[in-house]
C-alpha cells in the first residue's frame, strides 16, 4: 500500500489514500429441500483516492498485477475531477472494539449444513408441500486504510448471514415466508428462527378480504426497516447538502412523536456494519439521530461534514446501494451503519390483542420505486395479515399500503412494543433493531 | 487465458460430471453529478474468474481475484461438487462451441476522452439546473463498460466474447416547501456511445414533468382502468411475467409446475410475449450466454397461452425442455442463473386514440420508476401520470404505483396498440443479489382493466 501511495506522490499527487479489501466468503445453499451448492469467493482489491492540482481523483482495481494502471486511472480522473473540498483522515485513537468472532470464523461447512437441514425439516414437518430452502454466508474481511497524512490502520471482521425460507403454492396462491439472521457474531437462536418462519405460514394459509380505506396497522420490525428506508435517505449528509431532503434545516426540531428515539450505532456489538473506522479512516461511533422525536444529527462522511459544518459521524462507507454489501468500486459516501429504535412499554402480543381490527404488515414489495427522499412509501403487501378482535385471521393479498413517514411517525403513532428485534434491510443484508410500531389511519387500497 | 482454461480441463475434467471456467475483465468509467457538484468520477478495472463444477447433481463454485491460484480454486470447486452431489446431473445438451465474438461497436466510448464525457454530462446537468425556478437539484449518472469474457467447459466449448455496455440517466429534481419530485431521462445501449447524445429536448420535458408533479394531486387509491405507455408496459411485462418464466422458479417446485404448465391460458388470443437476445445495440443483446449457449428469441406467451420459459442448461435439462440461452451472471463472482434479456409484449392492432376513447374514468400511466415481483404479485411505478376523463387525458396526478397478480392482470389486458417500442435505461434487473444486470424491455401501449393503485 505504501508503494501505491509513493508512486502516486512521485507522479505529482499532493496526497493519496489507499483502501484495501480482502474477503473470503463461504456459502452453503439449499434449494427445494436439498443441498444445492457450496461456494467460495475470494476477493482482493484496492481503491485509490488522490489529490492533484487541488482536484480529487479516484480509481479501483482487482488486478493487483497492474498497479501502475491504477495510479494512471486515478491521475486521469483527477485531471477533470471535482475540487478537493476536504482533508483525508488524520491518525488518531480508534475505538477499542473487535468485530471478529472466532465462532463465525471457525464454523465448519458441516455445521452450516446442519443448521439449514434443521430449518428445512422444521418447515416440512409443518407442511410437506412447502418448497423449502436455506443457506449460510460466512465472510471474513481484512480492511486496511493508509494515507499520506499518516493513517495506517487495519481491522478484521467476520460477517455471518443465515436464512430459511419456503414457498407454498396452493392453486394460484403463492405464499412466501422466511426468517433471517445477520451479524458479526454467531449469536443466533436457531429454533426461534425456524419457528418464526413456520408461524408465518401458519397464520397466512387462508386469505381474508379487506375493504379500501384507512385502518390501524401493526408494522413488524421487518416492515419498520422497510419504511425507514425513507429516513435512511432523509438524514444522509449527501441529500442534506443537495437540499432535497425534507430534513434540511430541521436539526433541533421535533420531527416525530416524542416516543421515537433512533440511533445509528456503528459500534453495536454484533452489528453487520460495525467497525472501528469507516472506509475513510474516521472512527465509527454511536450517533443519536432522533431523541424523543427531536432531530439531533445527520450522517456524514469527511466531505459532507466539512461542507455542512457538521460533526463527522464516521459514516463514509463504500456500500452497494440498496443491497448493502461492500463495493470496492464505489467512492465512500454517507451510508447508514446499524439502526436501533427504542421500544415502548408493552409486548407486541399485548399490543396486537388491543387492536380491534386492522392489518399486521411484515413485508412490503416495490418500496424502492417510491419517492423515498420525500418520506413517501408505497408498495404491495407481500406479507400482510388481517386482524379481527385482536387476532390475525388470514392473509390480505393484492393490496397496496402507502403513506409518508414524516406524517405518520409524527401524528399517527398508537404504541411501540417493548420488544425490539433484529431485522435485515428489505428482509436481507444488514442488522437493524426495531420494535413493532402500531399506527392509526394508514391507507390500504384493495380490489374491494 | 484460453491455455489456462485448457490446463484446468486437462487436470480436473474427469473428476466430475461437468466443469467450466470463466474469466472476465471489465474496464469502467463513471461520471455522476448531484446538483452542481461532480460527485462521482471514477475508473474501475476488475479482473477475476470462477470455476464451477457439477457432480451427481451438486454444484461446487469458486470465484477469485487471485488468478495465479486458479488450480487451487478448481480443486475446491470439484471437491465441493463431490460433497454436494448425491443424485444425477442433468444438463440440457448443447453443441460445444469454439468461437471468438469480438465487440462490434458503432462508436466505442473508450475512444472518447474522460474530459469530453464529463463535458457532455456537465452540459446536461447545467441545462437542467438552469431550467428555471423550482428545479433545485439534479441526479446525473453515466457509465461505460468494456468487458472481455473467456469461457470454457469440459464438453469442449471455448469462447471469447467482448461486450459493451453504456447507460445512465439525467434526473432533474424539483423541490418546494419540503416536497421533492423528480423525473428521469434514462439512456443506454451496448454498442454506441451516441446514446448519450441529443437528450436536450427530453431533459427539458423532464424538468416540466418534475415541476408539474410538485403541484399535482396524489392519486386516490383504488381500482382503475389504465393505459400504460410502452416504457411502463415494458417494466410491467418484465415484472408480471418475465420473472415467473425464469426456469429456476419452477423447475423444482411441483405445485408451481402444475400452475405454470405449458398451454395454460394467461391472456386474450391477441397477447404475445417474448424474450430475445438477438437485438443488436440493446443492453439485453447477448450472443452466447454465460454457459456458452447461443441466445435466441424465446416466446413465453403465444396467442394468450404459455408456450415457453427462460432456461439455464440445468433448469431446461430437469424440465425436459430446450435451453434458451438465458443463463446470465452479474459478474464472475456469481454463478449464472436464468435471467431475462430483452422482454417484450408484441404489437397489437389498436391505436392509442381508440384505446383512450373507451375510458370514461381511468389513468394514463407514463414512463417507469421501476418494479418488483414475488412471483404471483408484482408492483410497478409510473414516473408520471394523467387522469383520463371522458375519453381524454386530463389533469396530472402523482405517486402512481400499480399492483397486479399474474393470474388475473394479464387476462385483464383488453387492448394492445400497434406502436411497439423498446427502451434502455441506465438501471438494470436485480435477482438473488445479482444487481444491476443489463436488460431491455419493450411494449406497445397497453390497456388493462381493474388495476389496483395505491394511495390515500
Amino acid at each position: 500500500m505504501k508503494r501505491i501511495i509513493d508512486r502516486a506522490l512521485s507522479r505529482g499527487a499532493a496526497r493519496a489514500e489507499v483502501f484495501y479489501l480482502n474477503s473470503l466468503q463461504t456459502e452453503v445453499s439449499y434449494e427445494a429441500g436439498r443441498l444445492k451448492e457450496l461456494a467460495n469467493t475470494e476477493e482482493t482489491g484496492v481503491a485509490l483516492r488522490l489529490v492533484k492540482d487541488g482536484k480529487l481523483g479516484f480509481a479501483t482495481t482487482t488486478k493487483l498485477t497492474d498497479l501502475d494502471r491504477l495510479v494512471d486511472d486515478a491521475l486521469e480522473t483527477a485531471s477533470c475531477g471535482d475540487d478537493m473540498e476536504f482533508e483525508f483522515a488524520v491518525a488518531g485513537d480508534l475505538p477499542d472494539t473487535r468485530f471478529f468472532d472466532k465462532a463465525v470464523a471457525e464454523l465448519s461447512v458441516d455445521e452450516m449444513m446442519k443448521h439449514s437441514e434443521a430449518g428445512i425439516a422444521h418447515l416440512l414437518d409443518y407442511e410437506k408441500k412447502i418448497n423449502a430452502g436455506s443457506g449460510t454466508t460466512r465472510e471474513m474481511q481484512t480492511i486496511r486504510l493508509s494515507n499520506s497524512d499518516g493513517v495506517d490502520a487495519e481491522f478484521e471482521r467476520t460477517q455471518y448471514r443465515f436464512y430459511v425460507l419456503g414457498r407454498l403454492v396452493e392453486g394460484t396462491n403463492m405464499l412466501d415466508a422466511s426468517a433471517y439472521f445477520g451479524g458479526t457474531a454467531l449469536d443466533v437462536d436457531f429454533d426461534r428462527l425456524y419457528e418464526t418462519a413456520v408461524d408465518k405460514f401458519r397464520r397466512a394459509r387462508t386469505n381474508a378480504d379487506l375493504a379500501t380505506g384507512p385502518t390501524t396497522v401493526i408494522l413488524t420490525p421487518r416492515a419498520v426497516a422497510d419504511i425507514m428506508l425513507t429516513l435512511n435517505f432523509g438524514v444522509s449528509g449527501a441529500y442534506i447538502e443537495q437540499g432535497i431532503s425534507p430534513l434540511v434545516g430541521k436539526l433541533g426540531e421535533r420531527i416525530f412523536d416524542e416516543r421515537i428515539t433512533i440511533r445509528d450505532d456503528g459500534l453495536r456489538p454484533g452489528g453487520y456494519r460495525s467497525a472501528p473506522f469507516d472506509d475513510e479512516g474516521v472512527p465509527m461511533q454511536t450517533t443519536t439521530l432522533v431523541e424523543s422525536g427531536v432531530l439531533k444529527s445527520y450522517l456524514t462522511d469527511l466531505r459532507t461534514a466539512r461542507k455542512l459544518n457538521h460533526a463527522d459521524t464516521g459514516n463514509g462507507l463504500k456500500a452497494k446501494r440498496l443491497i448493502g454489501t461492500k463495493e470496492l468500486g464505489k467512492a465512500p459516501a454517507p451510508e447508514i451503519t446499524n439502526w436501533v429504535m427504542e421500544g415502548g412499554e408493552k409486548s407486541h402480543e399485548e399490543l396486537l390483542s388491543k387492536v380491534g381490527s386492522g392489518v399486521l404488515v411484515d413485508s412490503i414489495m416495490g418500496l424502492l420505486m417510491s419517492n423515498l427522499i420525500a418520506g413517501e412509501f408505497c408498495g404491495n403487501l407481500a406479507y400482510g395479515l388481517k386482524i379481527e378482535n385482536g387476532k390475525t385471521t388470514g392473509r390480505v393479498k393484492d393490496a397496496m399500503i402507502s403513506g409518508n413517514i414524516y406524517k405518520l411517525l409524527k401524528r399517527n403513532i398508537v404504541a411501540l412494543s417493548e420488544d425490539v428485534e433484529l431485522t435485515g434491510l428489505l428482509g436481507g443484508i444488514g442488522t437493524h433493531w426495531y420494535p413493532y410500531v402500531v399506527l392509526r389511519d394508514v391507507t390500504i387500497a384493495t380490489k374491494s | 487465458m484460453k491455455s489456462r482454461i485448457e490446463q484446468v480441463m486437462k487436470r480436473f475434467a474427469d473428476k466430475c460430471d461437468y466443469l467450466e471456467v470463466h474469466f472476465e475483465e471489465t474496464e469502467e468509467s463513471r461520471i455522476g453529478f448531484n446538483g452542481p457538484r461532480l460527485s462521482d468520477l471514477g475508473r474501475r478495472m476488475d479482473f477475476g474468474g470462477n470455476v464451477r463444477a457439477l457432480h451427481k447433481g451438486g454444484w461446487g463454485f469458486a470465484s477469485f481475484n487471485s488468478v495465479d491460484r486458479l488450480e487451487e480454486f478448481a480443486q475446491y470447486a470439484v471437491d465441493q461438487a463431490r460433497t454436494v452431489g448425491k443424485e444425477t446431473s442433468r444438463l440440457a445438451e448443447v453443441e460445444p462451441v469454439v468461437v471468438d465474438v469480438p465487440a462490434d461497436l458503432k462508436s466505442d466510448p473508450r475512444n472518447v476522452s474522460l474530459e469530453k464525457k464529463v463535458e457532455i454530462l456537465r452540459a446536461y446537468n447545467e441545462r437542467a439546473l438552469d431550467f428555471g425556478d423550482g428545479i433545485t437539484s439534479t441526479v446525473v449518472t453515466y457509465f461505460d463498460r468494456f468487458r472481455r469474457f473467456w469461457f470454457g467447459n469440459s464438453e469442449g466449448s471455448l469462447i471469447y466474447q467482448e461486450r459493451g455496455d453504456i447507460g445512465g440517466r439525467v434526473s432533474p429534481v424539483a423541490t418546494h416547501d419540503g416536497d421533492t419530485q423528480s423525473y428521469n431521462v434514462g439512456f443506454g445501449g451496448s454498442d454506441d456511445f451516441s446514446v448519450v447524445k441529443g437528450l436536450e429536448a427530453e431533459i427539458d420535458e423532464a424538468c416540466e414533468v418534475a415541476l408539474g408533479k410538485l403541484d399535482a394531486p396524489k392519486i386516490k387509491g383504488g381500482e382503475y382502468t389504465v393505459i400504460l405507455d410502452p416504457r411502463l408496459a415494458g417494466v410491467f411485462v418484465h415484472e408480471a411475467f418475465g420473472h415467473l418464466s425464469e426456469g429456476d422458479n419452477v423447475y423444482e417446485d411441483e405445485n408451481l409446475q402444475k400452475v405454470m404448465k405449458l398451454g395454460r391460458r394467461f391472456g386474450g388470443s391477441f397477447l404475445n410475449v417474448y424474450d430475445t437476445g438477438l437485438d443488436k445495440g440493446l443492453r439485453g443483446h447477448l450472443v452466447y450466454d454465460d454457459e456458452g449457449v447461443a441466445t435466441e428469441k424465446t416466446y413465453l406467451i403465444r396467442e394468450g397461452e404459455l408456450v415457453g420459459r427462460l432456461h439455464s442448461r440445468e433448469t431446461a435439462g430437469k424440465m425436459g425442455e430446450k435451453p434458451t440461452g438465458n443463463a446470465r451472471c452479474f459478474d464472475y463472482r456469481f454463478a449464472p442463473i436464468p435471467r431475462m434479456r430483452n422482454t417484450c409484449i408484441a404489437a397489437g392492432e389498436a391505436t392509442f386514440d381508440e384505446m383512450i376513447a373507451g375510458i370514461d374514468y381511468g389513468v394514463y400511466c407514463i414512463s417507469a420508476s421501476g418494479g418488483q415481483t414475488n412471483g404471483e404479485m408484482f408492483t410497478f411505478t409510473a414516473a408520471n401520470a394523467r387522469m383520463i376523463r371522458d375519453g381524454k387525458p386530463a389533469e396530472q396526478v402523482r405517486d402512481v404505483t400499480l399492483t397486479g397478480n399474474v393470474f388475473t392482470t394479464l387476462e385483464n389486458i383488453d387492448l394492445l396498440a400497434n406502436d411497439l417500442a423498446t427502451h434502455d435505461g441506465g438501471g438494470g434487473c436485480g435477482k438473488a443479489g445479482q444487481f444491476p444486470l443489463p436488460v431491455t424491455h419493450g411494449s406497445p401501449h397497453v390497456r388493462i382493466r381493474n388495476v389496483v393503485i395505491g394511495g390515500e
